[in-house]
């Protein structure tokens, strides 16, 4: 339970750079979709993600308010207040507290009211009074909503999630409650293939995707197994010991999220970027968005304000593998020649224009 | 409550036939909705939702909550007023778009008691639900193909009356439920009910743009709105304007639009082309001609208006093409396991199979319809494959692989758990069972003061009785001061529910060369096929392994989606040499891993092979192993196992497969004594054996 209050610090985390950079992305910019993390047991996948806690930046939110309602409206893509803040915004009462984007997690074995919220029965039976009582959904609103073992989470489950994913919002019409919510959240998957497949409709729900191995380096191993020996016997001074790193990583983070807005794609990637997504035949539109987002953040990251076609080249490689399966049964995994084609391609024409 | 503008109707880049067929259904209501078809991450949800902003208004009773026309049909509330001699005073409002979420339950669905009418006042009053909300409007189901059984029996029910009729927990209610239904689905993740799908007017295939600047427009239109949905949908407010306009001219146009002659009877000819079921379409196709006619600002109907009509009206209706079958509707008594008169009476091979023409004697004709894929069917002779037999079995020609086509399949009658009294969570269209889910049929209360799935009506009948002495025991700090009723821990009554649920069947299948031998592979993949159709439609989790060569793989993780199951299995190539040990096992874990998840779920085993195991997982004797693996899965009574034995007849007999079964307290039957239509019934008699002793 200690551990808890010091988390194993991101920077960390040896190895697994892709991994690492994948997760950094979407805390830069909640709005690439989450991200799905593959790999066998013990390559750090959880670990990394409860690492992130720390780098999270703080956001304002309604005082009290179980949506957690942006009190601030600064936002133009927001979702605007709740029932509850609005009415309290009106009466003049609306307080803000500030506090750290959470991670809530959620469990394999969750209900599905549980999940989308239900009627609090209690306050029915005392008052007479239908009161809805929010679930998961509602708590990783503006958040991070990790599932570990993504793959074994029920079928039904899948659907409701599905769904709010999709459209940012939580539509309850349950058990006498009809009640809809904001529940715009980056989710965070990690599976070990090995387990069984994903559904491809909720694999093209994740924004980007990697593959995670054990390390091979002997080095890389010892330095692994050195670091989690000094961080279980003392997570406190670990934790201490790694503030600095930790600092530096969050601060990139913030000066990104600032850059962001800013970064510019140009014509010649958005043309770029459409011909991959046509040549490496995949569904739909997502991965296109999917691509031109990442590129963006992978330079605000960078600390630049324009995105380069390597941008977009390391955005194809987390944005495109899960989206490759013309049938849902092959194996997961991107033809790295096509894509390298397929640049060379698109290149060439946009350069014509 | 969200303050976020949605994504505007007319910004959305190309896709002219879904927005086409969208404003269609606005402009007449009587086409009867929309299915949109298609890949992932196509804007069909983003078309459907956008839709709300162009519904044009209606004229509604003040007040209503059912959206009463002004001249009827009302509800009951309407019909009092009017009864009374008041005349109805209306509104004009926009016609609604009312969401159907995937977890929506019936009681929000039909409506049903007002929980807070009956605690505080202890009045009996009609809470209403989606459907009252609906009426004259758009109901709109994101993932229609995912939506529970009953929800869609539910749909169906109102969309076929116009009426939405409750007979529930206490409450006897009709009212008027008009409704458009507007649909989404990604056709992966399985069909909907063909009674379902001849609900939708029009359908249309929903499929990316290969333009690239096309593309490139959604991508910044995309950004843009992302950025700022506000500042995005101002900038579109004016075209979106102009196309709601558009929409209301079109409608009060509508009934001056004339169908030339010449051109009605084209549309009977259309619709005979397509071979469409009943006289629904031709009505459809009338309507939607003339609707679009309306939409170009014409008086007349144009050629160009039928045939574009035709496109989004005879989609869904031809009825030539593939699965999923003509369904029975669900028996809903427990059908006699035993009653082998019926089974004398199934009907011969399903149309929609594809039928090669070396099926067996009661396939059906091969004709024209086998379909383009018949060529690579022909390529492959089974004879190669009979003479790799005996080579497979030394393991000379492992290399050597043959294609068969799928066998004929057949309709199965349903298989059928006896109803045990285990809680189950899953889902389907089976057996019975009890669920814990808060889904699903709510059959009776019982006493349960945790009350997570609280049955009102139980309740208040529980508590009425106490209702005078508590009230005089009620202190004036007590909780019951303004309630009508006081309800105590000891009344709280909870929901028993039962819904269908569908099995877990994982078939381990020989695709090794003997397989090759008297078609045995075109056989045996006729029985899957149809096992596979059948529970698709019950919703069972189906799941193939089949080994050959150096081992197993998983061709298909437990699914429901029988187009892949049989893409796979027409694709699955058999030849090399018999790692039985490694299928068995690749099923075994499957299943185990499925009780871990599930404990309550009755998995079964099919094992199609002749014994014969000639490659080592461990390194031991290929058989020997096998056999080991096979007293394994005998010693985890919820996994039901069944051996098919397919050792060729005629030859000397090694009586391998039977020792197996008899290892894995298997039933066993062999494949000589079985046409695949008595493999199916095998399995049902052993599916139904268990039923007996599942509790």
């Amino acid at each position: 339970m200690k551990n808890h209050n010091f988390p194993y610090p991101f920077s960390a985390i040896v190895g697994q750079d892709l991994m690492k950079r994948a997760l950094l992305l979407n805390v830069v910019n909640p709005r690439l979709g989450g991200v799905l993390i593959r790999g066998e047991k013990g390559t750090a996948k959880s670990t990394a993600v409860r690492a992130l806690c720390g780098l999270l930046p703080e956001i304002d939110v309604a005082a009290g308010c179980p949506f957690s309602c942006d009190p601030t409206g600064a936002d133009p893509a927001g979702d605007g207040l709740c029932a509850a803040c609005l009415a309290r915004a009106q009466a003049g009462t609306l307080e803000s507290t500030r506090r750290r984007v959470r991670v809530v997690d959620l469990p394999v074995g969750a209900t599905e009211d549980r999940v989308l919220g239900t009627l609090d029965m209690e306050t029915t039976i005392k008052k007479g009074e239908k009161r809805f009582e929010p679930g998961i959904l509602a708590e990783a609103h503006r958040g991070v909503l990790y599932v570990d073992e993504v793959n074994l989470l029920d079928d039904h489950i899948v659907d409701v999630l599905l769904d709010a994913a999709a459209m940012g919002v939580n539509t309850v019409e349950r058990e006498g409650v009809s009640f809809s919510h904001p529940a715009r959240f980056v989710l965070v998957g990690t599976m070990n293939p090995e387990e069984g497949e994903l559904r491809p409709q909720l694999l093209d729900r994740f924004g980007l995707c990697v593959q995670v191995e054990g390390i091979a380096d002997i080095d890389d191993r010892v330095e692994v197994v050195k670091r989690r020996a000094a961080y279980e016997e003392n997570p406190a001074g670990f934790s201490e010991a790694w503030a600095g790193r930790e600092r530096e990583v969050a601060g990139r983070v913030e000066r990104a999220r600032a850059l962001l807005p800013r970064v510019v794609f140009s014509d010649e990637l958005l043309r770029l970027v459409a011909q991959i997504a046509v040549d490496m035949g995949v569904d739909g539109h997502r991965a296109d968005l999917v691509m031109m987002k990442t590129a963006k953040t992978m330079a605000a990251l960078d600390g630049r304000d324009a995105a380069t076609r390597d941008d977009v080249a390391r955005a194809a490689e987390m944005a495109l593998p899960h989206r490759m399966r013309k049938k849902p049964f092959q194996n997961i995994g991107l033809d790295k020649t096509a894509l390298a084609d397929s640049m060379a391609h698109g290149g060439g024409k946009g350069l014509v224009r | 409550m969200s303050a976020r503008p949605s994504y505007p109707f007319s910004a959305i880049v190309g896709q002219t036939r879904l927005k086409r067929a969208l404003l269609a259904c606005a402009v007449c209501p009587g086409i009867g909705g929309v299915l949109a078809r298609g890949q992932k991450g196509t804007a069909k949800s983003t078309a459907a939702r956008a839709l709300a902003a162009l519904l044009p208004h209606i004229e509604v009773a003040r007040g209503c909550a059912y959206s009463c026309a002004p001249r009827g049909p009302w509800c009951p509330d309407c019909t009092k007023r009017v009864a009374r001699g008041e005349t109805l005073e209306t509104d004009w409002r926009p016609a609604r778009l009312v969401e159907l979420p995937v977890g929506a339950t019936e009681d929000r669905v039909a409506g049903s008691l007002d929980l807070e009418a009956a605690i505080r006042q202890g009045r009996k009053v009609f809470s209403p639900g989606l459907l009252a909300r609906a009426n004259r409007g758009v109901l709109y189901a994101d993932e229609v193909n995912l939506l529970p059984d009953h929800l869609v029996d539910a749909l169906l029910c109102a969309a076929s009356l116009g009426e939405n009729v409750v007979e529930r927990e206490g409450v006897s209610f009709r009212h008027p439920a008009r409704i458009i239904l507007v649909g989404t689905m990604n056709p992966e993740e399985g069909e909907i009910r063909p009674q379902l799908l001849d609900r939708f007017g029009l359908c249309v295939e929903v499929t990316a743009p290969l333009d690239l600047t096309e593309r490139m427009e959604v991508l910044r239109h995309r950004e843009a709105y992302d950025a700022d949905p506000a500042g995005f949908a101002a900038g579109w407010a004016k075209a979106e304007r102009a196309l709601a306009r558009a929409v209301v001219e079109a409608r009060r146009a509508l009934p001056l639009v004339r169908l030339p002659a010449r051109l009605a009877r084209r549309v009977v000819e259309l619709c005979v082309e397509a071979n469409a079921a009943g006289h629904r379409a031709d009505i459809v196709l009338t309507r939607t001609a003339r609707t679009l006619a309306a939409l170009a600002g014409r008086e007349d109907v144009r050629q160009s208006d039928l045939d574009e009509a035709a496109e989004l009206v005879l989609i869904h209706r031809r009825r030539t093409s593939p699965p999923p079958p003509d369904e029975h509707p669900e028996p809903r008594n427990d059908e006699r396991p035993d009653d082998d008169q019926k089974k004398q009476h199934e009907k011969p091979p399903e149309k929609t199979a594809k039928d090669p023409d070396d099926g067996r004697g009661e396939s059906g004709p091969a004709d024209a319809r086998a379909g383009d894929d018949e060529g690579d069917l022909e390529d492959a002779p089974p004879q190669d494959a009979g003479d790799a037999d005996g080579e497979a079995q030394t393991g000379a020609s492992p290399s050597l692989e043959t294609i068969f086509p799928v066998g004929a399949a057949f309709r199965v009658k349903p298989i059928v758990y006896r109803k045990d009294r285990l809680v189950r969570t899953g889902s389907g269209r089976r057996t019975r069972s009890r669920t814990s889910l808060k889904s699903g049929r709510y059959v009776k209360a019982r006493q349960d003061p945790a009350a997570t799935d609280p049955a009102l009506d139980a309740t208040l009948r529980a508590a009425a009785p106490h209702q005078r002495r508590r009230r005089e025991l009620a202190t004036p700090d007590g909780i019951a001061q303004d309630v009508a009723i006081v309800i105590r821990k000891a009344d709280l009554r909870g929901r028993v529910r039962e819904k269908r649920m569908g099995h877990f069947i994982i078939f381990v299948v020989d695709a090794s060369g003997s397989m090759g031998a008297g078609k045995r592979m075109v056989e045996t993949k006729g029985a899957v096929l149809s096992l596979l159709l059948e529970a698709y439609q019950k919703r069972d989790k189906v799941g193939l392994v089949a080994f050959r060569g150096e081992g197993a793989e998983v061709l298909l993780s437990p699914t429901g989606s029988v187009d892949l199951a049989y893409k796979l299995l027409e694709e699955l190539p058999t030849g090399g040499k018999t790692p039985l040990v490694h299928g068995l096992s690749l099923g075994y874990e499957i299943l185990a891993r499925q009780l871990r998840r599930d404990p309550t779920s009755l998995p079964v085993l099919v094992v199609i092979s002749d014994g014969r195991a000639n490659v080592s997982l461990a390194g031991g004797k290929p058989l020997e192993e096998a056999r080991e693996c096979a007293r394994v899965i005998a010693d985890e009574p919820r996994i039901r196992p069944l051996v098919v034995d397919v050792e060729k007849a005629g030859m000397i007999r090694f009586g391998l497969a039977e020792r197996l079964a008899t290892d894995m307290g298997a039933q066993y039957f062999r494949i000589e004594d079985l046409r695949a239509r008595d493999l199916v019934a095998a399995l049902r008699r052993d599916v139904l054996s268990t039923g007996n002793d599942s509790r």
